[in-house]
C-alpha cells in the first residue's frame, strides 16, 4: 500500500516538473487572453464591480507550490493580496519609466559636458562683480554685510558627479529631479574662507560662473536659481532643457568642495566660524567669547559629504533588494504629509538615511518586502524621539567628531551621518520632528485597523494643513520678525541663519506657543517655509517676500475652548514663571475649592465666541513676548461661523441644549402622567433639534398676539392675510410608544382612531396637570411648552407588522413589505434610534452639532437639501468623526466643512458603501458582509450608499435620492466648493467672502420664480440676510412656560408652495430651493417629458394636444403652466423668470 | 398659441379618439389657458351605479386648482350637475367606506386630475362636448372667486383645527362600529365552533369552513418556522471534521477562498488602474 502511495506520488512529481516548462510557456502565452477576459467582462463599460463568477474547475484544480507561496505570502505579510497589489501600482506609477531615464541620461550628458568646459577668468577681489555684469546674471547670495576679504576666479571643474536619488534610484515621480555635485577646483578656495560666509560666496559666484556660461548654450532653458531646504548659503543652479522636454527634466546643480578640503573638527557644533564684529559691522568687545554657529557650520560641513553620503547609501540599497521601493513608499508618504520639502523637511535623503541606519542597526531583515520597511520605519519614528536620544550612523567616529551629548545641545533633533561630523537633522525642529512622530503613530494605528482601506487613506489621501489642522493661524507680515528678533534679542542665532530671521525666530516663536497653550492642543505643527526659486537674472528674494507661515492646531477638545488658565498657587515657585509669560493677564483668583492662584481668564460666553480663545492667547503671547502685533496673526475660517449664526455672538450650540433640556423635561412629564389607558413605554426625539444637528434650532419665542387672527372653536392664532408671514415655529417631533397589548386592535384603521383618543387624552392630560395648550389631531398632538412646540406622535410598536400582514383568498396570512409600513417604520423606529445615536456621539465629539449644521446649511444653499435629506447629512458627517482617517477627528466647524465637501467630492459612491460605524457595533467580519452584499447587488441598490449596524443592506436614508445625475452634480459643486473655499482661507490677498461657496450657481435652471421676501418666513436666516431682521409675530423677553394661546406652527408658505408645485408639476420639472430663507425657486424641466407623445388618456397632465393628419399627440402646455406658478402661488410670488428657450417645443 | 385643427371658428374641436377639446382659464384676465379633454364616460363594464354612463362625463387634465365644488359651478352651464368626483388616475370606482369621517380620510394629492361630472339629465354631456373651443371656461369669477396661493393656505391652516369633542366623536363612533363588526365575528367563530362540536348523538356536522376562521393559524411566517426547525434538525445531526474527506474538502475550500479573493482584489486593481486612481497626488 505505502510502495504504491510514494510510486504514485513520485510519479507526480515527475509529471509536475515535466509539466512545468511547458505551464510557464502556456501562462505567458494565456495571459494576455486571461486579462482580456477579466478587463471585460467584470468591468463593464460603466466602471462598476460586478461580482466575479469563477468556474468550479478553476477554483478547486490542484494548486502548485508556486501559487501556494504566494498566496501565502500576500496573506501573512502583507495584510491581503489587495494590498500587496495596491503597493505595486502605486510604485508603478511614481517610478520613472526608461523612456525618461534616457531621456535624462542624455540631458545629464551634455550638460556636464557643457560644464567641464567653462573658461576661465583673470583673478579678481571677491567683491569685485563686473566680470558677470555682461551676461546680467546675478548673483545667488544676499549680501548682508558688503565688506569680504578675498580673491576669486572662474576655472573649469575638478569633476561633475551625480548625487542623490537618481544614482540611488530612489527618485520617484512628480518633481523628478536630478542632483549634480560641481566640485570647485582647490585653486579658488583658501583654506581659511570657512570663516565669515566667505567659502559660502565662492560658492555662489561659482555657479554664477556656471550660469553665465550655461546660459550661452542653445541646449538650455530658462535658468533659475533655488536653495537647498531653504538654506540661503547653499543655493542651487536650477537647468532645464530648451524646447518641449523643459517641464519634465530638472537638473540641481551643487556647487561643492573638494573633499578633505576643509577639516570637519572646525566644524564641531560649539565652534564660532562667523564674527560678531564682521557680521555686525561694528567692533565687537574684546574678551568676550563668540558665540557658536552650529547651523552655519553643518552647512559648511554638509557640503562636503554627498558623494560620500551617496557611497553609503548605495552599500545598503545593494544589500537590500526593497530598498528603493521601501524609500519611494516612504517618500510618498512623507509628501502626502507637506513634510518632505522645505526649510527643515524631512526629505528623501533623510527618508534613505533612516532605513539605512535600521538596516545597519538590524531593526530591519534585509529580506523584507517594501511594505514592511515601510511599516518598520514608521514604527521606528513612533516609538523613537530624536529631539531627546539623537542616533548616529556613525560606527567608529574619530576622535574629534563631536559626541552625541553635544548635538543634543546645539540642535533639536540629532540624526547623525556616517562621517560622526554632521547631524542631517540640523535644521529640523522639535516642533517638526514631533509631528512627523504624531503622524507615524497616527498611521500605523489606521494600518492596524482592519475596518479601514489603510492604503488608500495613508498613501493615496494628500493631508494639506487646512483639512489636516483644526485651527489654522497666519503670520503675515514676516518683516514684523525682524523686531522680534529684537526683542528675543537673537543676534548669535540670526548670524547663525546668516540673516534669516524667519527661521532664526520661528524655533522661539513655536515654544513660546506651545508653552501657552499647554493642554489646550494635541500636537502645533507650522507649514515648512519653502523653497524659493528666482530667476538668475534677478536679485534673490527677501526673506520677507516668503508666503506666511501657517502655523495648525490639533484641538484637545475637553480643554481648547476654556476660557479659564488656572496657574500655579500664588506662594509657588511656578507663580513667577507663569506670571512672566502671562504679563499683565495674570491675575490672583479666589476659587470655589478655596485655593488662592494665578489665573488668567479670557472673556466669551458663547461656544462661538470661546472659538476664538486661543486666537486671544496667540496674539497676546505673541503682541507680549515677541513684538509681533494683531494685525500680523490671521485666524483662518472663525468667518465661518457666520453662515449658521442664531443671534449675534452665538451659532446655536446653546440653543440646540436648551432645546434638548426641555424635550428631556416634557418627557418625564410624560412619564408622569396618571390616567392613561395604556403606559408610556418610551418617549424618543426623533427630530434633528434633539440631536444637536438642526442647522438653526428653534428658539424660544414670546408671541405678540396683536398680530394674528384668532380661530374659534380652538382659541389659536391664525396669520392674518394682509400681513407678512409670521415667524416661522418649528414643530419638534417626539415619538411616545404605549404599551402593547391585547386591547390594541389588529386592523389598521382601528389603529389609527386609538392613536388619535391617545392624542386627545394626552392633550387633555397635559393641560390639566401642566396647563400646557395643545392641538390634537389624529396623526399627532402639538405641545406648546416654553416657547416651543413639540410634536407628539404615538406610536405602536406592532403597527408597521399589521400594514404588512394581508389575507389571501386561501385565508393563509402573508406578510409582504409595503412602502406605508416602511414610511412609518422609518418614522417611528429608524429616525428616534438615529436621534439617540447621534445625540450620544454629540456627548463624545462637542464639535460634531456645528460640523453638521454646518455642512447641512452648505447643502441646503445649493438646492441639495431636497436630495440628500438631514438623516443621510447627519451620517456622512458622523462618518468624519467615526473614521477619519488618515486625520483626527475634526474639533471645528471650519476643518469639519473641508472635509465633508472633500468626502463628497472624491467618495467612490459607484464602487463602495460608505459604512457609518455607529457605536462601534460593526466588526471587521460585517464590514466585509456588507461590502459583499454590496458588490452582489450594486444595481438595485441607491447610487449613495451609506451602511450602519442597523441597516447593513438597504441604506433607508439615501433611498428616494439622490439620483445619479444630482450626485455627479453633488460632486461636481462640492469639488468647486472646496476649491474656491481654500485658495480663499490660504490666501489672504483674496476677496475674503466664504459665503461665496453658500450662493448657488443659477446659470444651470430653466425658470426661476421670485418670492416675495417678506412672505418668506425664514428670511433673517438666508446666506445673505437684509440689514433689518425682525420676526413679525414675536415680542422681545422670555417666553412663557406654558398657557396662552396656540401658536402658528408650521407654516411655512413656501414649503407649501413647493410641495404643490411638485404634486402638479413634478413628472416635468424638478423644484429647488434654500429653504433656510432662499427667496428664488429654481426649476428644472426635465428633458424626458418635453418629447411629445401620442395620446393617451393616462398621459395628459398639463399637456395640450396637437393634431397632424388624425394623429394626436401632447406636449407641455409651457405658457399654461408657467401661468400656473403664478396663480398657485398668489400672494407669495414675486416674477417668474424664464431663463432659457429649451422648453419652446 | 396653436390650438389644434379648427374646422370652423365657434364649433367644438374634436379630436381622434373621441374627445372634445375644451380650453379652460384661471381667470378673465388669464392670457393662456389649459385644456381639457371631455368624451362621454364608456367602460365595458361599467358596474358602479355612481357613474350611469349616459349621463357621466370623463374630463382629462383638471388643473389643480378646481376642486369639486369649481368643477360643479363649470359645468352647471350645460346642465344641472349632480355629482363631481375627482381621481388623479382614470379607475373604476370603488365603493367608498362610508364610516370613516373626514378627519381620517387622507388629503388628495394637489396634482392635474381626471374628473367624472354627473349630469341630472343626458342632455349636459352632448351639450358640454359640443362647447365651442374659442369660449374659454373660467375657474374664478367676480361671484365666485377662487383663492390661490398665500390666501388659500391660511385658510387651510385655520381649517386644520379640529374640535377635540367632534374628533373623539368620530373616534368614538368608529370604535363602536369596529367593536361591533368584532363581536359578530365573535359571535360567528362562537357558531361554528358550536356546529363543530359533537350533538348529543355524536354526530359532527362538517361543513366547508369558507370564512377561514379555522385556517387562520397557518400563517406564511409559521410554515417557514416549522421549515427552519426541521432543517437546523437535520443539520445537528451531521458530523464535521469527521472523516478525512471532510478534512480534505475543507482545505480544498480555504485554497478556493483565497483563490476568489485574489481574483476579486485582482479585478479590483484592474478597474482603479484604469480610473488611474494610483496616481497618489
Amino acid at each position: 500500500m505505502k510502495r504504491k502511495n510514494t510510486a504514485k506520488d513520485e510519479d507526480l512529481e515527475n509529471k509536475m516538473e515535466t509539466l512545468h516548462p511547458s505551464e510557464d510557456e502556456e501562462e505567458s502565452a494565456k495571459k494576455p487572453k486571461g486579462s482580456k477576459k477579466t478587463a471585460s467582462t467584470p468591468l463593464g463599460e460603466d466602471g462598476v464591480l460586478r461580482p466575479l463568477k469563477l468556474s468550479k474547475g478553476e477554483l478547486y484544480k490542484a494548486p502548485t507550490v508556486e501559487e501556494l507561496n504566494q498566496l501565502k505570502e500576500a496573506e501573512s505579510l502583507f495584510h491581503c493580496s489587495l494590498l500587496k497589489m495596491q503597493m505595486e501600482e502605486l510604485l508603478k506609477e511614481v517610478a520613472l519609466s526608461e523612456r525618461r531615464k534616457k531621456q535624462m541620461d542624455s540631458f545629464i550628458q551634455q550638460i556636464t559636458d557643457l560644464l567641464k568646459s567653462v573658461p576661465e577668468t583673470p583673478v579678481v577681489e571677491l567683491s569685485d562683480l563686473s566680470w558677470l555684469s555682461e551676461s546680467g546674471i546675478d548673483v545667488p547670495f544676499v549680501l548682508v554685510s558688503e565688506e569680504s576679504k578675498g580673491k576669486f576666479h572662474m576655472e573649469p571643474p575638478d569633476s561633475v558627479d551625480m548625487i542623490g536619488s537618481y544614482p540611488l534610484g530612489t527618485c520617484i515621480k512628480p518633481r523628478v529631479s536630478v542632483d549634480l555635485a560641481v566640485t570647485i577646483p582647490a585653486s579658488i578656495l583658501h583654506p581659511m574662507d570657512s570663516i565669515n560666509q566667505r567659502y559660502s560666496r565662492k560658492r555662489a559666484l561659482y555657479l554664477a560662473g556656471l550660469a553665465q556660461h550655461l546660459s550661452t548654450s542653445p541646449l538650455v532653458g530658462p535658468l533659475h536659481y533655488s536653495c537647498l531646504h531653504g538654506n540661503r548659503l547653499r543655493p542651487l543652479l536650477l537647468v532645464t532643457p530648451s524646447g518641449k522636454d523643459s517641464n519634465s527634466i530638472v537638473l540641481r546643480i551643487h556647487a561643492i568642495p573638494p573633499p578633505d578640503f576643509l577639516k570637519p573638527s572646525r566644524f564641531h557644533p560649539q565652534k564660532n566660524n562667523i564674527r560678531t564684529a564682521w557680521y555686525t559691522g561694528q567692533d565687537a568687545a574684546q574678551g568676550s567669547s563668540e558665540p557658536p554657529t552650529p547651523q552655519y557650520n553643518s552647512t559648511v560641513v554638509g557640503d562636503h559629504l554627498p558623494r560620500s553620503h551617496l557611497q553609503f547609501l548605495s552599500v545598503h540599497c545593494d544589500q537590500c533588494p526593497a530598498f528603493r521601493d521601501g524609500v519611494a513608499l516612504l517618500k510618498v508618504w512623507l509628501r502626502q504629509r507637506e513634510l518632505d520639502q522645505g526649510a527643515g523637511c524631512f526629505g528623501g535623503f533623510l527618508a534613505s538615511m533612516l532605513l539605512s541606519y535600521l538596516l545597519s542597526t538590524h531593526k530591519v531583515g534585509k529580506s523584507m518586502n517594501a511594505y514592511q520597511l515601510l511599516r518598520n520605519a514608521l514604527h521606528f519614528i513612533a516609538s523613537t524621539d530624536l529631539t531627546e536620544n539623537g542616533i548616529t550612523l556613525a560606527k567608529n567616529p574619530d576622535s574629534k567628531a563631536p559626541s552625541l551629548p553635544e548635538f543634543q545641545t546645539a540642535f533639536q533633533v540629532v540624526f547623525v551621518d556616517p562621517s560622526g561630523h554632521l547631524n542631517m537633522c540640523a535644521d529640523m525642529t522639535a516642533c517638526t520632528y514631533k509631528r512627523i512622530q504624531h503622524e507615524a503613530s497616527l498611521s500605523l494605528q489606521f494600518w492596524d485597523d482592519p475596518t479601514l482601506d489603510g492604503f488608500q487613506a495613508l498613501l493615496m489621501t494628500p493631508k494639506p494643513m487646512l483639512r489636516t489642522y483644526d485651527n489654522v493661524y497666519q503670520l503675515n507680515d514676516l518683516v514684523k520678525m525682524q523686531a522680534a528678533c529684537k526683542k528675543l534679542s537673537l543676534l548669535s542665532s540670526l548670524m547663525d541663519h546668516s540673516g534669516n530671521y524667519v527661521l532664526a525666530v520661528l524655533p522661539f516663536i513655536l515654544s513660546l506657543l506651545q508653552r501657552g497653550l499647554s493642554d489646550r492642543i494635541h500636537l502645533l505643527a507650522y507649514s515648512l517655509p519653502q523653497d524659493p526659486e528666482w530667476s538668475v537674472y534677478g536679485e534673490p528674494p527677501m526673506h520677507k517676500d516668503q508666503p506666511p507661515v501657517s502655523i495648525g492646531l490639533l484641538l484637545n477638545p475637553e480643554r481648547a475652548l476654556s476660557v479659564l488658565e488656572r496657574g500655579p498657587a500664588a506662594d509657588s515657585p511656578e507663580a513667577a514663571e507663569f506670571r512672566q509669560l502671562w504679563g499683565s493677564r495674570s491675575e490672583l483668583r479666589r476659587f470655589q475649592d478655596g485655593a488662592i492662584t494665578e489665573a488668567v481668564l479670557w472673556s466669551g460666553s458663547s461656544t462661538c465666541q470661546r472659538r476664538h480663545v486661543l486666537l486671544k492667547i496667540i496674539t497676546h503671547l505673541l503682541e507680549l513676548h515677541a513684538d509681533i502685533p494683531k494685525s500680523c496673526v490671521r485666524y483662518v475660517g472663525g468667518q465661518m461661523d457666520d453662515v449658521i449664526k442664531v443671534k449675534e455672538g452665538r451659532t446655536g450650540e446653546e440653543e440646540s441644549l436648551k432645546v434638548v433640556q426641555c424635550f428631556d423635561d416634557l418627557s418625564r412629564k410624560l412619564w408622569k402622567l396618571e390616567g392613561l389607558p395604556l403606559s408610556i413605554t418610551s418617549v424618543q426625539g426623533a427630530h434633528p433639534a434633539l440631536r444637536y444637528t438642526q442647522v438653526f434650532p428653534p428658539v424660544p419665542v414670546k408671541l405678540a398676539y396683536s398680530y394674528f387672527d384668532r380661530e374659534k372653536t380652538c382659541r389659536a392664532l391664525v396669520p392674518q392675510k394682509d400681513k407678512p408671514c409670521p415667524y416661522y415655529i418649528t414643530p419638534i417631533k417626539v415619538i411616545c410608544h404605549m404599551e402593547g397589548s391585547g386591547k390594541w386592535p389588529s386592523d389598521r384603521l382601528a389603529i389609527r382612531h386609538i392613536k388619535a383618543a391617545f392624542h386627545i387624552r394626552l392633550g387633555e392630560l397635559l393641560k390639566q396637570e401642566h396647563g400646557y395648550t395643545c392641538r390634537p389631531l389624529p396623526t399627532h398632538l402639538d405641545v406648546w411648552k416654553d416657547g416651543l412646540v413639540f410634536r407628539i406622535q404615538v406610536a405602536y410598536h406592532r403597527e408597521p407588522q399589521v400594514l404588512r400582514e394581508s389575507v389571501t383568498a386561501e385565508g393563509m396570512l402573508i406578510q409582504r413589505d409595503n412602502a406605508e409600513a416602511q414610511a412609518l417604520e422609518l418614522e417611528t423606529q429608524h429616525k428616534p434610534f438615529l436621534t439617540s445615536t447621534l445625540h450620544g456621539l454629540q456627548q463624545q465629539q462637542p464639535c460634531f452639532s456645528a460640523v453638521c449644521r454646518l455642512a447641512k446649511r452648505w447643502l441646503a444653499a445649493q438646492f441639495f437639501s431636497g436630495d440628500i435629506i438631514e438623516e443621510a447629512a447627519d451620517l456622512l458627517v458622523a462618518s468624519l468623526f467615526l473614521q477619519p482617517a488618515p486625520f483626527t477627528p475634526p474639533s471645528s466647524p471650519q476643518v469639519g466643512l473641508l472635509r465633508f465637501l472633500h468626502l463628497l467630492s472624491t467618495f467612490d459612491w459607484k464602487n463602495n458603501p460608505l459604512v457609518v460605524n455607529l457605536n462601534d457595533k460593526l466588526i471587521a467580519s460585517d464590514y466585509t458582509e456588507i461590502k459583499n452584499h454590496f458588490l452582489a447587488s450594486r444595481e438595485s441598490l441607491p447610487v449613495m450608499f451609506i451602511a450602519t449596524p442597523n441597516d447593513k443592506n438597504v441604506s433607508i436614508w439615501t433611498k428616494e435620492g439622490p439620483s445619479v445625475q444630482m450626485l455627479q452634480r453633488v460632486v461636481l459643486v462640492a469639488a468647486e466648493s472646496l476649491r474656491v473655499l481654500e485658495a480663499q482661507l490660504i490666501n489672504p490677498n483674496q476677496k475674503q467672502d466664504i459665503r461665496v461657496v453658500f450662493r448657488p450657481p443659477l446659470e444651470a435652471y430653466d425658470v426661476l420664480i421670485d418670492l416675495r421676501p417678506k412672505q418668506v418666513p425664514m428670511l433673517s436666516r438666508a446666506v445673505d440676510p437684509p440689514n433689518t431682521t425682525c420676526h413679525p409675530g414675536t415680542l422681545d423677553g422670555d417666553a412663557v412656560s406654558s398657557g396662552g394661546a396656540f401658536p402658528v406652527v408650521d407654516f411655512d408658505p413656501v414649503k407649501l408652495y413647493l410641495s404643490e408645485l411638485r404634486d402638479a408639476y413634478g413628472d416635468l420639472a424638478l423644484f429647488f430651493n434654500d429653504p433656510y430663507g432662499g427667496t428664488v425657486i429654481a426649476v428644472l424641466w426635465k428633458p424626458k417629458a418635453f418629447q411629445p407623445q401620442p395620446f393617451k388618456t393616462s398621459l395628459m397632465k398639463a399637456r395640450r394636444v396637437d393634431v397632424t393628419e388624425d394623429v394626436a399627440i401632447t406636449v407641455p402646455n409651457i405658457e399654461a403652466i408657467v401661468q400656473d406658478f403664478r396663480i398657485i402661488g398668489e400672494g407669495l410670488v414675486h416674477k417668474v423668470e424664464l431663463r432659457t428657450e429649451r422648453w419652446v417645443v | 398659441m396653436a390650438a389644434p385643427t379648427k374646422k370652423n371658428a365657434s364649433s367644438a374641436c374634436v379630436i381622434p379618439g373621441g374627445f372634445t377639446v375644451l380650453s379652460l382659464k384661471f381667470c378673465s384676465s388669464s392670457t393662456v389657458q389649459h385644456q381639457l379633454c371631455v368624451k362621454e364616460h364608456r367602460v365595458r363594464a361599467e358596474t358602479n351605479t355612481h357613474r350611469p354612463l349616459d349621463r357621466t362625463l370623463f374630463i382629462l387634465n383638471v388643473p389643480p386648482y378646481c376642486s369639486q365644488s369649481v368643477v360643479k359651478d363649470l359645468f352647471s352651464q350645460f346642465g344641472p350637475v349632480q355629482d363631481v368626483e375627482l381621481r388623479e388616475k382614470p379607475a373604476v370606482a370603488e365603493d367608498k367606506q362610508p364610516e370613516l369621517s373626514p378627519y381620517f380620510t387622507p388629503a388628495q394629492k394637489k396634482c392635474f386630475k381626471v374628473a367624472y361630472v354627473v349630469f341630472k339629465h343626458s342632455s349636459g354631456v352632448a351639450a358640454a362636448k359640443a362647447h365651442p373651443y374659442d369660449s374659454p371656461l373660467i375657474v374664478s369669477t367676480k361671484e365666485k372667486p377662487v383663492d390661490t396661493g398665500f390666501k388659500k393656505w391660511i385658510h387651510e391652516y385655520t381649517q386644520s383645527f379640529i374640535k377635540p369633542e367632534l374628533l373623539q366623536q368620530a373616534v368614538d363612533d368608529f370604535m363602536s362600529q369596529y367593536d361591533k363588526r368584532k363581536e359578530e365575528e365573535v359571535e360567528l367563530q362562537k357558531k361554528e365552533a358550536e356546529e363543530q362540536q359533537e350533538d348529543e348523538e355524536g354526530w359532527v356536522k362538517v361543513t366547508k369552513g369558507g370564512k377561514g376562521i379555522k385556517s387562520r393559524p397557518h400563517s406564511e411566517g409559521a410554515n417557514q418556522r416549522a421549515l427552519q426547525k426541521e432543517h437546523s434538525k437535520k443539520k445537528r445531526k451531521e458530523l464535521l471534521n469527521f472523516y478525512s474527506w471532510q478534512h480534505r474538502n475543507s482545505k480544498k475550500e480555504h485554497i478556493a477562498e483565497l483563490r476568489r479573493k485574489f481574483e476579486e482584489d485582482k479585478q479590483r486593481i484592474a478597474l482603479l488602474r484604469a480610473q488611474r486612481k494610483f496616481r497618489p497626488y
